[in-house]
């Protein structure tokens, strides 16, 4: 066990790049350091996408199996593993929302959360430091960007549903979650929070 | 700037209009029509593609839950892998390097407040390096097993080069070298023992990166069998073919070329031998201290 445990400390230190690297020389330990370090991640949005904890969970192994059977497909030059795994995740979930089953099951959750006093973004950031600089973010942003932003990517809607439930014109909605999410990464940014620099 | 003027002349859509989708192109917010556009756009323009990753990013910021991924993913995730149609036989020659058998149920969990982690067959090489085993299951991907294709291909011609240059008498050149490459100072040597079998073969690593195989003392097959030798690489823990040894071993050559090996086998296989996933029933096995 001991030896176990420094073979999974050899991988801890490396970043993820590396990580992929070995990946795709089928190095089953590094999957699972890449597993360990964002399998959360993926089943947190995946749940909260699909409301689904079951459905949340084949999201994750989906993502990760694509990932040993296709490691060439992440570029660390464009972005982070975790951007990069929580897109596929984003994806197949917006996926399964779209069709006219899981659709019914969201607009049930939906329900249930406004009752329960609707979701708040900030408050399901897993980390406080880092919690706090979105939340800080968050504010810095209109009431109407910060709905339009919520309301595409985690409610999976798309701007058109967007537009059409806010009851506002869809090129403003449009330009909300665009305008809106270059505001949060200029917000993030000047707080030292470090957004997508690659791997 | 070029790429849009580009695009423009193309046709293909408004500038301006799909730059305001780019947003709700990286949420998933636009229709299948409107993203088949975005990404056509995408792909000839960088600086847009750019904008799409910036935002994702920022994204991923907003999805951090700190959530576990339940129980049991993990391993419905290495059963599914497992489960490949092209997986190699369930015990691999990778399993017994170095020396331990294959052994499904050593999975451990990652460390405190991560989810299951993955199988775990680390071992310690006597060289102090620890490495995990080869994975027990292999599937196919397509541009992504270059490095082990390539030591496996560059072991494997310099072995089936010298086979014609075996030698089993000691007045032969090569099994003079070898006693000379066995008893240098620096030499990496190994003996290969079989479990209940006393017979050994005996490995050679020189310092030039010459090695040797004394597969001498082994049986012989019958001639639907060949010995098969493999090489665990120092820096990926790969297990690759280095090359057949016939069903009437004696003294082979091989060479190493800017490769580090920390352990070789010796498995039985079905003649001519197999690509990987060797047989590990009584395989012979040593590692390099």
């Amino acid at each position: 066990m001991e030896r176990t445990e420094d073979v999974r400390r050899e991988y801890t230190d490396v970043s993820d790049a590396s990580l992929v690297v070995s990946i795709g020389r089928y190095q089953q330990l590094a999957l699972a350091e890449a597993y360990r370090r964002h399998a959360g991640a993926v089943f947190g949005l995946a749940k909260r996408l699909l409301g689904d904890a079951a459905r949340a969970e084949e999201i994750v192994q989906e993502v990760f199996v694509r990932l040993w059977n296709e490691p060439n497909r992440f570029d660390p030059d464009r972005g982070t593993l975790r951007s990069f795994l929580l897109a596929h995740a984003h994806g197949r979930s917006i996926d399964l929302i779209r069709s006219d089953s899981a659709r019914k099951r969201r607009e049930e959750r939906e329900v249930r959360e406004q009752a329960d006093g609707g979701y708040d973004v900030a408050h399901e950031v897993w980390d406080m430091a880092l919690a706090e600089h979105v939340r800080s973010a968050l504010d810095e942003l209109t009431a109407d960007e910060r709905s339009a932003i919520e309301l595409a990517y985690f409610g999976g809607l798309t701007y058109r549903e967007v537009a059409e439930r806010l009851d506002q014109p869809e090129g403003t909605v449009k330009s909300r979650i665009r305008t809106g999410l270059k505001r949060l990464r200029a917000e993030l940014s000047g707080a030292g929070v470090t957004v997508g620099t690659g791997a | 700037m070029t790429d849009n003027i580009d695009f423009m002349n193309d046709g293909s859509g408004d500038v301006r209009e799909l730059d305001e989708l780019l947003g709700a192109y990286a949420l998933d917010a636009v229709d299948p029509d409107e993203a088949r556009r975005v990404e056509d756009y995408l792909a000839s323009n960088p600086r847009a593609a750019d904008e799409v990753q910036q935002h994702r990013e920022v994204a991923t910021m907003l999805a951090f839950t700190g959530m576990d991924a339940p129980d049991g993913v993990w391993e419905r995730i290495t059963d599914e892998l497992e489960g490949g149609d092209d997986v190699g036989p369930s015990g691999s020659v990778a399993g017994l390097l170095p020396f331990d058998p294959p052994d499904a149920d050593r999975r451990v969990a990652a460390g405190s407040g991560s989810p299951t982690a993955a199988p775990v067959t680390g071992e310690q090489s006597d060289s102090g390096e620890h490495r995990d085993n080869v994975v027990p299951f292999r599937r196919r991907r397509a541009g992504t097993f270059l490095l082990g294709a390539a030591a496996a291909a560059v072991l494997a011609i310099s072995a089936v080069v010298v086979l014609d240059g075996r030698a089993s008498a000691p007045t032969d050149p090569i099994a003079e070298a070898y006693e000379v490459a066995r008893d240098a100072a620096g030499a990496q040597v190994t003996d290969l023992a079989a479990a209940g079998s006393d017979v050994t073969a005996t490995g050679v690593i020189g310092l030039d990166g010459q090695g040797y195989i004394d597969a001498s003392s082994l049986p012989s097959l019958d001639e639907e069998q060949t010995y098969q030798l493999w090489g665990v690489l120092s820096d990926t823990g790969d297990v690759v073919s280095i090359g057949i040894l016939g069903a009437d071993p004696a003294l082979e050559t091989f060479t190493v070329d800017g490769i580090g090996v920390d352990a070789l086998a010796i498995t039985i296989e079905q003649a001519p031998g197999v690509i990987s996933d060797g047989n590990p029933d009584g395989a012979y096995v040593g590692t390099f201290g």
